[in-house]
């Protein structure tokens, strides 16, 4: 073996990068592994069992027993995350073939060293931001919901929820959502939603924040848009890039459009959780909706400048896709 | 004591670092499925396009001689 003809440098510099690039990749997965799954969602409690005294008081054992367990570890000291120790180890080696293969005039060396230097580099830029648990995310979202359909239920509001289009230039990056007393859809005037009350005379009903508002502010920061200022075309092009590839709430979404009626798809969702559970909330699912379907009707509401109602959502039978229908008001 | 790489040993090596990295985002990207690798894979794109574009830019200046030449 020459390893002063090109051809072989160019292979050895080949098989380097390959090795190099499934060592990155190993070393990812196994961190991957190590972590909790920010997917799967363990010790879910639901709605129901929450309600009963026995499983309250079996839940505070169980917490009341790994408190003490957690206490009895030793304090443990921080230590660097296994993929920055492998990153600042190519780097310094990296370094070190570099000046050596200008010592010795080496152009392998040279290779070797710019390789690993590159590597580690692209380890440290490519490590995660924080992840958080998907049970975490369910909980959070879920205890509000619960608040708002208690709310709702003793005030006997029997109405669908409105959402509103922003009337007024100060108010792009906020929500209002209405929900009337009585069935009929009536929206409020821009006037007396812009006093913020929460509770309105004329017509009856409250206002609220929607459940996803800060879901839709996160979009807009993304698409570095405003959605008061697109129409629907924009939506149907860049929500589903949005969802998939850059935020990755979904493996999936479809947007369609038929008169007044909006269709979205959504496929594997990271909210599936608590679009069930939702479900068992008799006035948020086909009202308010969850997080991520209210979300949607805020972009729509926002999009199209008119108020925007959720008639309908539906799961499939594969329980991974979920349909939601968005119905234009005409005021 | 001289950097033993030429600008056409910097050049290969662009490229070859680039075919790396775009095969690795593209199997990595979230339209074919969850891979469940915690990275940031926009970072590794832009890395990726940002090593092909360097080595589009070393194949312009090559291009560029040969016409001058």
């Amino acid at each position: 073996m020459n390893l002063n003809d090109p051809l072989t440098q160019t292979l050895i510099f080949i098989a380097l990068g390959a090795v190099l690039a499934i060592t990155v990749i190993t070393i990812v997965e196994l961190r991957t592994k190590r972590q909790p799954s920010i997917v799967e969602a363990k010790n879910k409690l639901s709605i129901e069992s929450l309600n009963t005294t026995q499983a309250l008081a079996e839940r505070a054992k169980q917490l009341q027993s790994e408190k003490e367990m957690t206490l009895s570890q030793k304090p443990q000291k921080h230590t660097r995350k296994p993929s920055e120790m492998v990153a600042y180890t190519l780097l310094l080696l990296g370094a070190s073939a570099l000046v050596i293969s200008i010592l010795y005039s080496s152009s392998i060396l040279a290779f070797i060293g710019l390789g690993l230097t590159f590597w580690g580099a692209l380890l440290l830029y490519i490590k995660p931001t924080k992840y958080v648990k998907a049970s975490l995310l369910d909980s959070t979202a879920l205890s509000s919901l619960k608040t708002i359909d208690h709310i709702i239920t003793d005030l006997n509001y029997r109405g669908k929820a409105i959402y509103l289009p922003p009337k007024y230039p100060r108010s792009l990056k906020s929500g209002t959502v209405f929900i009337p007393s009585e069935k009929e859809l009536v929206v409020p005037p821009a006037e007396e939603v812009a006093k913020e009350k929460v509770f309105l005379e004329n017509p009856r009903g409250i206002c609220l924040t929607p459940p996803g508002l800060g879901l839709v502010n996160l979009y807009e920061k993304e698409l570095r848009k405003e959605f008061a200022k697109v129409d629907l075309r924009y939506l149907q092009n860049n929500l589903p890039k949005l969802f998939i590839e850059d935020l990755e709430i979904a493996e999936g979404l479809e947007i369609s459009n038929e008169g007044n009626m909006i269709q979205v798809k959504i496929t594997g969702s990271i909210y599936k959780n608590s679009c069930e559970e939702a479900r068992k909330l008799s006035n948020v699912c086909n009202s308010l909706g969850c997080p991520l379907c209210s979300s949607i009707a805020i972009v729509l509401a926002r999009a199209t400048g008119k108020p925007i109602i959720i008639e309908k959502t539906q799961p499939f039978e594969d329980d991974k896709t979920i349909e939601a229908y968005y119905r234009i008001i005409e005021e | 004591m001289n950097f033993p790489l030429s600008f056409w040993d910097i050049s290969l090596w662009l490229a070859v670092a680039a075919i790396i990295l775009q095969a690795t985002s593209e199997l990595l990207s979230p339209y074919y499925a969850k891979t469940g690798i915690l990275i940031e894979k926009r970072r590794l794109r832009t890395a990726a396009l940002t090593l092909g574009l360097l080595f589009m830019f070393t194949v312009f200046i090559r291009i560029y001689q040969i016409i001058v030449s």
